[in-house]
């Protein structure tokens, strides 16, 4: 079709969204019908008129022209669920209809064929439709068992070249789920760590708890890979969090022309950037000077500034927290704490970080009870006695003194005698 | 199209075996098959980041498209000799639909833009909850935005000092626990909300989460500025036989969630009775009866969870509204503070509205550069959040336990007369 | 005040800011300060609309959004420097 003629449909189309304010309900929204035509928004966009034919506000589209014929029929009707096998659910509406459910992990960074390949799934089985959920996990939707059967068989015969699954079969029950995680070093500029490959080399190794129910209750696991921490890692049974531990460089010939100075100042929670002035080649040149005895290496001055750089090779990497979590089941939601202070980065699949953290998860496995997550189970017996049973060295660094530290100090006579008391 | 340049990946071509689905595997194939140098270049960069063990990415600067200042964010390599073809590599961030369903024809659709304007590289979904299409240049962003919203009628999420996209559950689509339509408000809001979401207009960001029911699971009271999580305010509904189904086994507990290991027969006192947060359960053996003291009940999830066909939510529901969750920069991390405990919702949910301006008019006001909305309330304490700027009523239920110290500051209306004194008075009742 | 006079006021905040070698970025909240009398939502609107005329353009780190005036201070994109004060 001449772009012309494109430009007519999609003002066809348009005007049929504004009628009823883009709420296509029992019919999608028939733009998405037509295919994709590459070259019309270069002859609708105007560098010179930047306001011509811009569509503005319109926020996502409604959600209920993409539910299932199904889901939608039985919408607030559900009345309960079962997990048949890891990753497969069934769910039972009032009306008598079942759906069934296969969740399947992905590794969150994807291409377009890998989500075409989804959309291939998606068409032959569920009738185009697909879901996504908070932990990056996708779910498929049947509405009998030989659909389930079939489905089921399919996904666990999609492999990468190098034999990894596709779309592993899992997440359910007690697991431990896809890990929440950030960029790292694919895509962004202020790791301390890499997100992606760490993610994998956990996954690889934890593989058998995310296709099983062993578990004495769901394990949540997340990674940020800055104190930025973009994803709940606070508050995750098993967490990891990318650290520096090298106060920032200043460029002082470049800070003033890349950098708001005072924005720079601004941002460090502790005040230990100070303004300050240098001679470069008989120049005047307004700079910063960091306190570094003050530093606790956040980043956020980088954040603002780039003449500020903090990561370092050899000054960064893995903290390892535990024991937080979201949900209000049984006690309230809880905080990550801090038991590993560092890992020293170890591409491309980071040893030490992934031994520990499966470590941790199998005494807890060993030791919780019945559906006593992480947290709950190391408050049941204490904290000095998770020390000893993981073996993890305790050291001053998981003292906190920072904000409402005091909050975290023992200040009774309850303890238990592990080997970390010596007594003449 | 000029021949394709490849990097040796030795470090990152160990990601490809093992199990769990490989990300090199994918961008490589991906690579070869559409002949795209970026996935080559990307790879040879993170690569050169395993041996370095830093990133080579760069600050950002001004991107974005004509009168949004949010939903685009600026990425440079600071490789360019090397890796040329992602020199320029920014993100875009396209708002989700509510609850994160898809057809295939929008997600097919978006796949072909996406190979033609960018890397076709992306995140299903970057952490707040929007789809991010990962890496294209400068030129590209407006074509991108005018292809979505006249090709998609789809629009961008928020970055920066914006609202930022809003996400929820599945709820009402398909739990049995989602105690309000998290969806529809979340659509709702989401699009009364454009402008604020679009341009920035606050101190630093703001995040709204809806989950269905008090199990949080889209970590609404971590990760929300206001927090909304279903609740219910009258009696959970047994079902007598079903509880008795699970007490003889014939029902598995907590749906199937414990498959796959010997936890002994299902016992109801030591699994459900004994775990209740407030001892408000009670079973008793002879009649083969639950009991329970719903006055007492924190509405924790618990048993609901473990006896899903025997136990269910009440019938009277709402959200309880908390605010103030963030992570740990710059204050320290902090969970979502109780603001309102019941709430019931109606569309289009004036009254949410009503509190949220209420909320933003004073954290405009009051609230620094880059402090969120949980940071202010500390600073100025809680008590005159709710009571001064919120004009509520303070109660019990607002805090875990009272306050220890007696540092309170007393207004001078209300102590009897006043803060004004005379001295002179004072000393003639006690010479100096 | 009202908004084009509002809108004046945002304009020459941001050139004083420039003319005192100080901030060529700046964030709403330095914009309320300097400009008392009118309320934060106003504020936020014309500066808003500001973006939309061309006459100021939005900076933004990610994580923040600040204002500026077109193609002062930082440049388009990071490595493009400013030029020598």
């Amino acid at each position: 079709m001449a772009d012309e003629k494109v430009i007519e449909k999609l003002k066809e189309l348009w005007t049929k969204y504004e009628e009823i304010d883009g709420k296509f309900d029992e019919e999608m929204d028939p733009v998405f019908k037509e295919p994709y035509y590459p070259g019309v928004a270069e002859k609708l966009f105007n560098p010179d008129k930047p306001m011509e034919n811009r569509i503005t506000d319109i926020g996502p589209p409604y959600f209920r022209q993409f539910l299932p014929p199904i889901i939608k029929k039985n919408y607030g009707k559900w009345v309960s669920h079962e997990i048949i096998q890891p990753g497969v659910l069934k769910y039972e509406s009032e009306t008598g209809d079942v759906i069934y459910v296969v969740r399947c992990g992905t590794p969150r960074l994807e291409t377009t064929d890998y989500i075409r390949e989804i959309c291939d799934i998606a068409d032959k089985y569920c009738d185009g439709y697909v879901r996504w959920t908070t932990r990056n996990n996708i779910e498929f939707h049947v509405d009998s068992e030989e659909k389930l059967k079939a489905l089921i068989e399919d996904l666990k015969n999609r492999k990468h070249p190098n034999g990894s699954y596709k779309f592993p079969i899992g997440g359910t029950g007690a697991s431990v789920s896809n890990i929440v995680h950030t960029q790292g070093w694919i895509h962004c500029h202020t790791p301390a760590i890499d997100a992606s490959g760490v993610v994998k080399s956990i996954m690889d190794e934890l593989f058998e708890y995310f296709g099983s129910h062993k578990l004495p209750a769901k394990t949540r696991l997340a990674l940020a890979c800055c104190l930025n921490m973009c994803g709940a890692v606070h508050c995750s049974d098993i967490a990891i969090v990318g650290i520096h531990r090298k106060p920032p460089m200043v460029e002082d010939d470049r800070i003033q022309h890349v950098c708001e100075i005072p924005l720079a100042i601004a941002a460090c929670p502790l005040g230990a950037i100070k303004p300050a002035t240098v001679e470069i080649d008989g120049q005047k040149k307004k700079t910063v000077r960091v306190n570094a005895e003050r530093c606790m290496f956040c980043g956020n001055c980088y954040t603002m500034c780039p003449a500020m750089p903090i990561a370092d090779g050899e000054g960064d990497g893995i903290a390892i927290v535990v024991g937080g979590k979201v949900t209000n089941r049984i006690s309230p939601p809880k905080f990550s704490r801090v038991v590993i202070p560092f890992i020293p980065n170890e591409p491309p699949r980071w040893p030490t970080a992934v031994k520990w953290i499966k470590h941790i998860l199998e005494v807890y496995s060993q030791h919780a009870n019945k559906y006593e997550r992480v947290g709950d189970w190391i408050e049941r017996i204490g904290w000095e006695k998770f020390f000893e049973l993981t073996d993890i060295p305790f050291t001053e660094k998981s003292i906190d003194d920072y904000r409402l530290a005091y909050t975290t100090y023992r200040t009774s006579t309850h303890f238990k005698f592990t080997k970390h008391i010596e007594i003449k | 199209m000029s021949e394709i340049k490849k990097h040796d990946t030795p470090m990152v071509d160990q990601l490809k075996s093992g199990p769990w689905p490989s990300f090199v595997d994918d961008i490589y194939s991906y690579g070869e098959k559409h002949k795209k140098q970026c996935a080559f270049d990307l790879m040879g960069q993170l690569e050169l980041s395993y041996k370095h063990k830093e990133t080579h990415w760069k600050h950002g600067g001004i991107v974005g498209v004509f009168g949004y200042g949010g939903g685009v964010i600026g990425r440079y390599s600071d490789q360019q000799e090397k890796f040329p073809s992602i020199w320029a590599f920014h993100t875009i961030r396209v708002h989700h639909p509510a609850g994160k369903w898809y057809h295939t024809a929008a997600l097919r659709k978006l796949c072909d833009m996406w190979d033609h304007r960018g890397s076709g590289f992306v995140n299903f979904h970057g952490s707040t909850g929007d789809m991010v299409l990962l890496g294209t240049t400068t030129e590209q962003l407006e074509p991108v935005f005018f292809d979505l919203t006249h090709q998609f009628h789809w629009d961008l999420g928020g970055s920066g000092s914006n609202l930022r996209s809003p996400a929820c559950c599945m709820g009402k689509s398909r739990c049995e626990w989602a105690l309000f339509d998290t969806q529809e408000i979340d659509y709702e809001l989401t699009m009364h909300f454009q402008d604020e979401l679009h341009r920035p207009a606050f101190p630093y960001k703001f995040k709204f989460k809806f989950s269905g029911c008090p199990l949080d699971c889209v970590a609404a009271i971590a990760r929300a500025d206001l927090s909304f999580i279903g609740t219910w305010i009258d009696e959970i509904q047994i079902d007598q036989e079903a509880v008795k189904a699970y007490v003889n086994g014939e029902l598995k507990p907590n749906a199937g969630a414990f498959s796959d290991r010997d936890w002994g027969p299902f016992d109801i006192k030591k699994e459900v009775i004994d775990l209740c947060p407030t001892k408000c359960m009670h079973w008793d053996e002879k009649e083969q009866k639950l009991y329970i003291n719903n006055k007492d009940c924190v509405r924790c999830m618990h048993c609901i969870a473990v006896m899903p066909k025997a136990l269910k939510p009440g019938k009277d529901r709402g959200v309880s509204i908390l605010i103030g969750a963030k992570s740990v920069i710059l204050e320290g991390a902090q969970l979502s503070t109780l603001l309102i405990p019941f709430m019931r919702l109606e569309p289009p949910y004036d009254d949410v509205k009503e509190l949220v301006y209420k909320i933003w008019d004073y954290w405009m006001e009051v609230g620094k550069n880059r402090e969120r909305v949980g940071e202010l309330i500390q600073r100025i304490g809680l008590n005159r959040f709710i009571v001064d700027v919120m004009g509520m009523k303070p109660i019990p239920q607002h805090v875990r336990i009272p306050r220890n110290d007696p540092y309170i500051f007393w207004r001078e209306e209300e102590v009897p007369g006043g803060w004004k004194r005379d001295i002179k008075e004072f000393r003639k009742r006690h010479p100096a | 005040m009202d908004k084009a006079e509002l809108k004046q006021k945002i304009l020459e905040v941001m050139e004083a800011k420039i003319k005192k070698g100080g901030k060529t970025k700046i964030y709403l909240k330095d914009l309320q300060r300097e400009i008392p009398g009118a309320n934060p939502r106003e504020i936020k609107n014309a500066a808003n609309e500001l973006v939309r005329e061309g006459k100021l353009e939005y900076f933004s780190t990610g994580s923040t959004v600040m204002f500026g005036l077109p193609g002062v201070g930082m440049g388009l994109e990071a490595g493009v420097e400013k030029p020598e004060e």
